[in-house]
């Protein structure tokens, strides 16, 4: 029993850091209705930003910070500069420009920071927790914390404030929304902003949880994370959520009880083919789509 | 003045098509590295050491009375590249011998076409048995994974007195010869070793906590962990916070100062079956580390050791057929006995063109890789 507890907590950790950073794709999905695969490449350089301005500071508050402000205007600067002259194309084409930006941002952080996986040796003060038997590490326990907060703080802002109505508006229904008075441009850019800088946290915390940063560790979460909007229903948040969480977990158990060597990725795109066949519009979505 | 023109640019174009040929007075060898892309770091070692090598062998007034030159190419790691890079180094660099310096997939991709040339290659590291396969020109100083999973289950087993292990090896090749050759040594000497849990995991994994939570579950005194130092750095980490006391010994994908690195303190008291010995005495190896250290501030691994003395058992065998004939080369690789190099007393080659020495048992102290024991037995290290 005490280790179906144990892979269980472990499932909601990994959980939990696909839900971060599948967040800021199912945001910027809402308001664009674009597949935003570059945002892997800003997840990973909230990584190496965090990294070095730890390394230069000691402190990890700081590095978030610093991390969520540089992916923050990098994710307005891609949307400006990218995917607003070409919204006007077909889909696909955002979607291959945003494919050759993750590859470009890839190379540039082996130009930049080295081909080498680079170690993100923190120590955070926390210690391991216990419930009756159970052990739940500092590491995970870091996790768990930091992601409840992100979730609260974007629910909080998202459905208690006025921006968030404005944003939720803009993403049903971006004419009527500035028919209404509200400004697309800026609500826009916002949302980028937000989803870039949660992705930023996603960065730094599997960064230090594995301890290690790379050029190309955004590669599994791009694709993954696009089997999970799809999966918790296209735009939608509490979606996108729930359907990181389910993958986390069922991944564990699979390795925890079956020890198939099947890549645990697999699974992500499994579910998304069994969703696309028999609930097209996803767990979340609504039907008749949008 | 134009009927000169016409007579000189013929003679000029002679002499630069002769030039190349006139220049051949310096003894060319191969080597293909990845040198970008996720398998730099060890390309990078690979070829340092080797450049080491060179300057040894040069500094010696180079051999049959001519210098050495390495001719080198980044493969990325990736077989289409190391194919076209090879038949670079084949029919325009043509060189005498060559050192496959890189991973399996492109140096199996690539032995054939140095095998259908006659140019001798020694694999510095790379593990997959049809890189030997390839033919008789084709040699390997690494270890095969059968030899090092039998190593490996005779260190948990006398080295470390383990009564229980758990295997969590890579789903790949290696890591499937691993699990043959740990639990052939099981079967035929292992009396009193029992294997109580088995898990194998995809070479993409990164989280590691669900297999370590069922070895958890199984309590074993040992864990043998194979995989690259950037799997069993996390693994370690993720080993100890889970609680995890057991034994954790791995294999030469974890030789590099990167697992250190990666692990931090939980490296500490791990050990892994290698091919290198950082406290061997012999002056070879100290005068190597000394250099190694002084030029390029970082710690040798076994990826850079190895392909150092592929590099000269290749100038050993030039020198001892008295010629660039590369059958004659490759004879004498195929007859070297008892060569002083760098990852130990190399008894020879097979007849498939297996190395033969000993297995090296490092264990982590300090943060450093350090002499724990040597596994011997030809009865276990022959491949």
């Amino acid at each position: 029993m005490n280790m179906f507890i144990e892979q269980l907590l472990n499932g909601v950790a990994v959980g939990a850091i696909y839900a971060l950073i599948t967040l800021g794709l199912a945001l910027v999905y809402g308001v664009l209705r674009i597949l935003h695969v570059a945002h892997a490449a800003i997840y990973t350089a909230g990584a190496y930003v965090g990294l070095f301005v730890y390394r230069a500071t000691g402190s990890i508050p700081l590095a978030t910070l610093a991390a969520m402000a540089v992916c923050g205007v990098l994710g307005i600067l891609i949307e400006r500069a990218v995917y607003s002259p070409l919204l006007k194309y077909p889909p696909y084409v955002p979607l291959i420009s945003s494919i050759a930006m993750f590859l470009g941002f890839q190379e540039l952080f082996r130009l930049l920071a080295g081909p080498y996986i680079i170690a993100f040796n923190a120590r955070l003060p926390l210690s391991d927790a216990f419930i009756g038997h159970v052990r739940i590490s500092a590491p995970i326990l870091i996790i768990y914390v930091t992601s409840t907060l992100v979730l609260i703080a974007l629910w909080l802002l998202l459905y208690r404030t006025e921006i968030g109505l404005a944003i939720r508006a803009t993403s049903q229904d971006r004419a009527i929304a500035s028919t209404m008075g509200m400004d697309a441009r800026s609500l826009i850019s916002l949302t980028f902003f937000i989803g870039s800088a949660v992705a930023a946290i996603a960065g730094i915390l599997v960064g230090m949880h594995y301890n290690q940063v790379y050029p190309t560790m955004g590669t599994v979460p791009a694709y993954k994370s696009l089997a999970l909007i799809v999966v918790g229903g296209l735009g939608s948040l509490p979606g996108a959520v729930f359907a990181s969480l389910l993958l986390g977990v069922l991944e564990t158990l699979l390795i925890g009880y079956a020890n198939v060597p099947l890549p645990r990725d697999s699974l992500a795109f499994i579910a998304m083919i069994a969703v696309l066949l028999w609930r097209p519009q996803g767990l979340f979505g609504r039907k008749g789509g949008r | 003045m134009s009927r000169l023109l016409r007579t000189m640019v013929p003679l000029v174009l002679l002499v630069a098509v002769l030039m190349p040929a006139a220049a051949q007075n310096t003894i060319k060898i191969g080597m293909l590295v990845p040198l970008t892309g996720s398998a730099a770091a060890d390309g990078t070692s690979a070829l340092n050491s080797v450049k080491i090598a060179l300057e040894q062998v040069n500094a010696a007034g180079g051999v049959l009375g001519k210098k050495v030159e390495l001719v080198y190419y980044d493969d990325q790691a990736d077989a289409k590249q190391a194919v076209a890079l090879a038949q670079k180094l084949i029919d325009q660099d043509k060189v005498t011998a060559f050192v496959a310096g890189s991973y399996s997939l492109p140096s199996r991709a690539v032995a054939p076409l140095f095998q259908e040339a006659e140019i001798p290659l020694i694999a510095a590291y790379a593990i997959h048995p049809d890189v030997t396969k390839a033919g008789d020109f084709c040699f390997r100083n690494g270890f095969l994974g059968f030899v090092e999973g039998r190593a490996a289950a005779y260190t948990a087993h006398k080295l470390l007195g383990a009564k229980t292990v758990a295997l969590l090896t890579s789903d790949n090749d290696f890591g499937r010869t691993l699990v043959t050759g740990f639990k052939e040594y099981v079967t035929k000497y292992g009396s009193g070793l029992r294997i109580v849990a088995e898990l194998t995991y995809p070479m993409s994994e990164t989280d590691y906590k669900a297999y370590l939570t069922k070895i958890k579950e199984a309590n074993p005194d040992v864990i043998f962990a194979s995989g690259y130092y950037f799997q069993t750095g996390p693994m370690l980490r993720q080993a100890r916070e889970l609680g995890i006391k057991a034994k954790i010994l791995g294999e030469e994908g974890a030789d590099s100062p990167k697992l250190v690195e990666i692990a931090g303190e939980a490296a500490e008291g791990f050990y892994i079956v290698t091919n290198f010995d950082r406290d061997d005495p012999r002056p070879i190896v100290q005068d190597f580390l000394k250099e190694y250290r002084s030029r390029y501030k970082i710690e040798p691994d076994m990826v850079g050791a190895s392909a150092y003395d592929a590099f000269m058992i290749l100038i050993d065998a030039i020198k001892q057929a008295g010629s660039t004939n590369t059958k004659r080369i490759r004879d004498n690789i195929a007859r070297l006995k008892n060569f002083n190099g760098l990852t130990g007393i190399i008894t020879g080659f097979n007849e498939i063109g297996e190395v033969v020495k000993p297995v090296q048992v490092q264990v982590v102290k300090n943060g450093l890789f350090r002499h724990f024991g040597v596994v011997n037995d030809p009865a276990l290290i022959q491949p």
